[in-house]
C-alpha cells in the first residue's frame, strides 16, 4: 500500500460485505491490495463496536493468502481519525516496531464499502476479560507488562517530524482537560467528585507542546494477545499528539482492569514494572506524571458514562444500556476520590 | 393485602426478566441482563434514600451544587481532608445502591481519610 494520505469524503454508498455484491468487491478490494487474484469464502461479522464494523475474511483453501480482516466506519457517531489517516499511522507504528496487523488495502468511495480498511489476520484473543483470566495465558500475561512498556517506549521515542504530515490533533495535557471540562459544564450536572478531580487536574496537567504521537487509546482491551503475549495493539483512530506518560497513565485507569484491580497495569501488572522497563527500553518518565495522567483517564472513562447517560436522558438515543451506565459514574466518583485521597488505587 | 409495594412489583418484574431471559439471545439478552441491574439499583435506591445520605455529607458545603461551584471558583483546596471526607461518605452512599459489588466499594469503605 502507498504511504500516502487522502481523507476520505464522499463515501456514501455501502454494500454489505458478506453479502454477494459486496463480497465481489471485497475481493477486488484485497486484489488491489495483493497483487493477485484472490477466490473468498465466507465473510463473518466480528464485534459490533459503536462506531465500526469488523468482518473476517476467509479465503478458498489453496490460494496461499488470508484470512483477512475487513474493518470500516458503522455509523455517523464515528469521532475518530479517517480509516486512510489511521492506516498511515499503525504501519509507521509497525516500521517502529510496535506490534501491529498489516495494512493490506484501504478503500476508495468507487468500491461501494465505506470508509475501511482490510489488514492481515493476526490469530490471538481479543476479549481482555479472556486472556486476563484464562489459565492459557498465564505466560502471556506475565510478558504483557514488558511488552507494552517496549511497545510504547518505541512509538513514543519516534520524533514529531514522523507525524506531523499528517492531519492529527494535539495539544498540551492542559487543553486537554480544558475542552474536558467545557464539556462537563456543558451537560449541566453537579458530581462532586469529579470537580474536585477537575480542580485536583488544573494545576497539575502539563502545559508544554506535545512531545510525541500517543496511541490514545492503549488499554487492554485493544489489544490482540496469544499464548506468547501481546501479538498485535489496535484500534489507532484516536492517535494524537501529546506526552508519553499520557498513553501510560490510561493504561492504568481502572475500568481497563476488568475486575483485576490489585494490578493497575491492565489488570496484568505493577506501575513499578511498567516504568521500569520503559526506562530499560529509553523511554523517560516519572511515576508521578503517569499518576497525574491516571487520575485524568478515570476522569476522561467517566465522562464517557456521562456522556451514554445523557444521550439517554437527553431522549438522542434512548438505550436501556446508555441509562445504565449512568450509573456507573458511580464507580469513577469512588476511583477519583480514591486516588486522590491515598494517591494511588 | 391484594395491593403489591413498589418492592414486590420490582421483584416481580426481575422474575420475568430471569424467565425471559431463557428465550432471548445476542443484543437482547444482553439487554434483558441491563435491565434487570437496573431494576436491582431501583430496589436498593427505594430502601436506601441516598440522595439523604448526599445532602447530609456535604450540607457543611451548602450541598453538591454549592461544593462544585466552590471547587470550580477554586474556593475548596481538593486535597483538604475535611472535604475528601465528606465527599468519601456521599459516594460511598451513592455507590452502595449503583454497585454495591464494584471492588472500590469495599476498598474505599475500609480506609478512613485522616
Amino acid at each position: 500500500m502507498a504511504d500516502d494520505i487522502s481523507v476520505p469524503e464522499g463515501f456514501g454508498k455501502m454494500l454489505d460485505p458478506a453479502a454477494e455484491e459486496g463480497k465481489a468487491a471485497l475481493g477486488r478490494l484485497i486484489e488491489r491490495g495483493v497483487g493477485q487474484p484472490v477466490t473468498i469464502g465466507a465473510v463473518v461479522p466480528l464485534s459490533g463496536g459503536a462506531s465500526s464494523a469488523t468482518y473476517r475474511v476467509e479465503t478458498e483453501t489453496g490460494c496461499g493468502l488470508g484470512p483477512f480482516i475487513f474493518q470500516r466506519v458503522a455509523s455517523a457517531e464515528h469521532h475518530g481519525l479517517p480509516r486512510g489517516v489511521q492506516a498511515v499511522v499503525q504501519q509507521r507504528a509497525g516500521a517502529l516496531g510496535v506490534p501491529v496487523a498489516p495494512v493490506i488495502a484501504l478503500t476508495e468511495p468507487a468500491d461501494g464499502l465505506g470508509d475501511g480498511a482490510v489488514t492481515a489476520f493476526v490469530p490471538g484473543e481479543a476479549l481482555a476479560q479472556k486472556w486476563l483470566r484464562m489459565p492459557e495465558y498465564e505466560s502471556a500475561r506475565a510478558a504483557l507488562t514488558k511488552q507494552c512498556a517496549e511497545a510504547l517506549a518505541r512509538l513514543h521515542a519516534a520524533p514529531l517530524s514522523t507525524w506531523t504530515d499528517l492531519p492529527l490533533s494535539g495539544g498540551s495535557g492542559r487543553d486537554l482537560l480544558d475542552a474536558m471540562f467545557a464539556n462537563y459544564l456543558r451537560l449541566g450536572v453537579d458530581v462532586p467528585a469529579f470537580d474536585l478531580a477537575f480542580a485536583w487536574l488544573k494545576p497539575r496537567m502539563p502545559t508544554g507542546p506535545a512531545t510525541c504521537l500517543a496511541h490514545g487509546d492503549f488499554r487492554s482491551g485493544n489489544f490482540l494477545v496469544d499464548g506468547r503475549g501481546l501479538a498485535a495493539v489496535l484500534d489507532w483512530e484516536l492517535a494524537h499528539l501529546s506526552v508519553p506518560a499520557e498513553d501510560l497513565g490510561w493504561l492504568c485507569v481502572q475500568a481497563w482492569r476488568f475486575g483485576q484491580w490489585r494490578l493497575p497495569v491492565g489488570g496484568f501488572g505493577t506501575r513499578e514494572a511498567l516504568v521500569e522497563a520503559y526506562r530499560a527500553a529509553g523511554g523517560k518518565v516519572a511515576l508521578a506524571d503517569i499518576h497525574v495522567w491516571e487520575v485524568f483517564g478515570n476522569l476522561k472513562w467517566g465522562m464517557s458514562c456521562l456522556q451514554l447517560a445523557d444521550d439517554h436522558v437527553s431522549g438522542r438515543v434512548p438505550s436501556v444500556e446508555r441509562a445504565a451506565i449512568g450509573r456507573r459514574v458511580s464507580e469513577v466518583a469512588a476511583d477519583l476520590a480514591y486516588l486522590i485521597a491515598f494517591g494511588e488505587l | 393485602m391484594s395491593h403489591p409495594t413498589a418492592p414486590q412489583l420490582l421483584e416481580a418484574v426481575r422474575l420475568f426478566l430471569k424467565e425471559a431471559d431463557g428465550a432471548l439471545s445476542g443484543r437482547l439478552a444482553f439487554h434483558a441482563k441491563v435491565a434487570a441491574n437496573a431494576l436491582a439499583i431501583v430496589g436498593r435506591e427505594l430502601a436506601q434514600d441516598p440522595d439523604r445520605a448526599e445532602a447530609a455529607a456535604l450540607a457543611p458545603y451548602g450541598g453538591a451544587s454549592a461544593l462544585c461551584e466552590r471547587l470550580r471558583s477554586g474556593l475548596l483546596d481538593p486535597e483538604d481532608k475535611a472535604l475528601l471526607a465528606a465527599i468519601r461518605t456521599a459516594v460511598l452512599a451513592r455507590l452502595a445502591v449503583d454497585n454495591p459489588r464494584y471492588a472500590s466499594f469495599s476498598r474505599l469503605q475500609d480506609r478512613e481519610i485522616s
